[in-house]
Order: C-alpha cells, then sequence, then structure tokens
C-alpha cells in the first residue's frame, strides 16, 4: 500500500499547493479556472476519505456551477464579457492597512479553528452510534439523509433559507432584460446540449431519489438542474422576461414553504415540529427533497441570471 | 488488482499535475480553461478508479456528476466571451 500513501501525500500536497498559487495569482480569470480545478482535487481527497456525500456536492457544486457564477460575475465586471480589454480593471486598490486588518483577521480565524481542532476530544466515538440507533425511525436507510432531512432538519430549513434570501437581494439590487444578442453557439454545442441535456436532467432526478438510500440528495440534485437552466441561460434558449416573474417567485419560495409546512404540520398531538411519523417519513422527506431540488435549481439559475427581468425606465443603463 | 489500480492512479495524478501548469501559467485564457477541462477528464478517471479501488460504487456517481458538469464552465467561457462580439 505504499503507492497508496504517495497517492495521498501527493494528493494532499496538491490540494494545498493550488490554493496557495490560486491566491497569489493576480489575474482573476487565472484564479477562476484554478478555483475551479482545486474543486476537483479536493473533491478527490474526499472521495479518498470514504466521504463521497460531500465529493458529490463538492463536484456538483465547486467544480461545476460555482465556476460558471463567478465567470459570470467576472464577466459583468468587465462590462458585459471576459474580454480583459473591455472594461475596468476588478482589481480594487488595497492599501497596506487593509491588507494588515485583512492578514489579521484571517489569521485569528485561522487560530481559532487550530485551537478548536486541538481542544476537541480526541479518539471518542462521534454521534454516529445515536444515529445508528435512530435510523429505523428515520425512514430513510441513508445516514447523512437521515441527518439532514431528518435529525437536524432544522438546519437544513436555514440552509435553503440562505439560497432564498441570496436571490431576494440580488433581484433587489439588479434589475432589467438582457440586451446583449445570443451567442453564436454553434453545432459542437447543439450536438452537447442534444446529449448532454436530456442526461443531466434524468441525473437530477435519479440523485434525488437515490438520496433515500445512498449519496444524493435535494442539494446534489439542485445542482444538476440548476446547470441545465443556466445552460438554457448562457444558449438563450430560456429568456427571462417580466411575465415569468410570478412563476419564478413561486418556485424560489416553494421549498422553504413545502419544509416548513411540514415541519409545522407533523407537530401536534404529542409530536414535536419537524417529528415525522415513522410510517409516512419517507414519503415526507421525498416530497420536501423534491421541492427543495426544484427551488435550489431555480434560484441557482436566477443568481446565474443575475437580474430581475423587469422592463427598466429609460435612461437607466443596465449591464 | 488493487496495486494495478493505486499505481493507475498516481499516474493520473501525475498527468493532472502537469496539465496544472498550464492552468497556473497560461498564458492566454483559452490555454487556462481548455487545460482545465483536460483535468476534469482525469479527476472523472481517478474517481471511476477509486471507486473500484475502495469498492464504493457511490463514487461512479460523482464521476457521472463530474463528468455532466465540467463542461457548463466551458459552455459558459465561450458564450460569455462572445457578447460584445469583439
Amino acid at each position: 500500500m505504499t503507492v497508496l500513501l504517495a497517492f495521498d501525500l501527493l494528493l494532499a500536497a496538491s490540494i494545498v499547493g493550488l490554493a496557495a498559487a490560486t491566491l497569489l495569482m493576480r489575474d482573476a480569470f487565472a484564479m477562476i479556472v484554478a478555483f475551479i480545478v482545486f474543486g476537483m482535487l479536493l473533491a478527490l481527497g474526499w472521495a479518498r476519505l470514504v466521504a463521497p456525500d460531500v465529493a458529490l456536492a463538492e463536484v456538483a457544486i465547486g467544480a461545476g456551477l460555482s465556476g460558471a457564477l463567478l465567470l459570470r460575475t467576472l464577466a459583468h465586471l468587465r462590462g458585459g464579457g471576459l474580454s480583459a480589454q473591455g472594461g475596468a480593471s476588478v482589481s480594487a486598490p488595497t492599501n497596506g492597512a487593509t491588507q494588515g486588518i485583512n492578514a489579521l483577521l484571517a489569521g485569528l480565524a485561522t487560530c481559532a479553528l487550530g485551537l478548536a481542532y486541538l481542544g476537541a476530544p480526541q479518539n471518542v466515538p462521534g454521534l454516529e452510534a445515536h444515529v445508528t440507533d435512530a435510523m429505523p425511525e428515520s425512514g430513510v436507510t441513508h445516514p447523512v439523509t437521515a441527518v439532514l432531512l431528518n435529525f437536524r432538519a432544522y438546519d437544513t430549513l436555514m440552509e435553503v433559507v440562505v439560497l432564498l434570501a441570496a436571490v431576494i437581494v440580488v433581484w433587489q439590487v439588479e434589475r432589467g432584460l438582457a440586451e446583449t444578442p445570443a451567442p453564436a453557439l454553434g453545432t459542437v454545442y447543439q450536438g452537447f446540449a442534444r446529449v448532454a441535456l436530456p442526461v443531466a436532467v434524468i441525473a437530477g432526478g435519479y440523485l434525488l431519489w437515490i438520496g433515500a438510500e445512498a449519496p444524493g440528495g435535494a442539494f446534489q440534485a439542485g445542482a444538476v438542474l440548476g446547470a441545465v437552466a443556466v445552460l438554457g441561460l448562457l444558449s438563450r434558449h430560456v429568456r427571462p422576461a417580466p411575465a415569468h416573474r410570478p412563476l419564478a417567485r413561486g418556485t424560489f419560495v416553494a421549498g422553504t414553504a413545502i419544509f416548513a409546512l411540514v415541519a409545522l404540520g407533523v407537530s401536534g398531538a404529542g409530536r414535536e415540529t419537524f417529528e415525522y411519523p415513522p410510517a409516512h417519513a419517507k414519503t415526507l422527506i421525498l416530497l420536501i427533497e423534491a421541492m427543495v431540488t426544484v427551488s435550489i435549481a431555480a434560484t441557482l439559475a436566477a443568481l446565474f441570471h443575475g437580474r430581475e427581468p423587469v422592463t427598466v425606465a429609460t435612461g437607466k443603463e443596465t449591464t | 488488482m488493487s496495486p494495478v489500480l493505486a499505481v493507475i492512479l498516481t499516474v493520473l495524478l501525475a498527468s493532472l499535475l502537469g496539465g496544472l501548469w498550464r492552468v497556473i501559467r497560461g498564458p492566454s485564457d483559452s490555454d487556462r480553461m481548455l487545460s482545465a477541462q483536460l483535468l476534469g477528464t482525469a479527476a472523472v478517471a481517478m474517481t471511476v478508479v477509486l471507486a473500484r479501488l475502495q469498492d464504493m460504487p457511490a463514487l461512479l456517481d460523482v464521476a457521472l456528476v463530474l463528468a455532466l458538469l465540467a463542461a457548463v464552465t466551458l459552455v459558459a467561457y465561450v458564450a460569455l466571451s462572445e457578447r460584445r462580439g469583439r
């Protein structure tokens, strides 16, 4: 197993090395690409640590969607396109004092993390025993899904609310219709889309369903379906229009609303909030996950689009 | 069997690290983006090998998602570069 040990050491060294290289780069585009590759290496690290759930989330969100989101943001900052000559410089002017304060705060956060790690009790059993004991009541057979959607469902609800809050803020800040012409995505893209998009939709549904018994679930499925929507936006097959707003608002809220309604609905008659009746737990969990998946996919696509599609009065330029 | 897989894994990682040079050095944006795509393929291969080596079929799903989504950033790059028609 010395080969595998060498592999692990090389992988760990390259994760840290690439993180450092990414931070030291001057070019924003190069940083984004390096960050995408960093996400892939990180996913391999999680796979080696026997954490396929985290690896799946990392490739779905880290290597897939956040790369597209960051590229979109960079294009926005550069005035509509990725070409560097097209707009203002991205790097904000920073002085020594700002850098010093940033370094101090980052150093403090690192020290706090180190203290938390060193101060944690060593070699004690975690909560695995409790989770294993409670599994029959959870309604699902995959421990990670049982924890996320049942044992600590309140935290997961708050994570869904974070995405909802993000899209609300984006729609407050940025409005207008996209006026740029459709990009000339040629026959290569059409061939790719014809094969990849149906497969991605099926994969999204598969990840949602398999989450009950194996790594998968709402966030990963939502990210895959969100990527399908992002491709639709990029190729301009999907053109957000003012008339879409009521449906979009309903979709953004649906996941949070159903989650909260189920949580409140099962309470009463001696049950706490979020305490699903074991007989219906799987149905309720899959209902929540399906709605959350659709909400996450729509929210990620709306965040990628980055503005509320509304006709803006003349005289106000939106890019 | 597993020593062979471990060697394959290490060779794949070495090839990925070799491609990383173009991501960091460039010189052009296209060089960076295309090498990232190449590295994505290497990462998919490594995930498949790991699924076999660690006997974890769930990692095949990871490879599937990575293969599907790695191209999204490339499409975003092409589409966003063509706005403005420069």
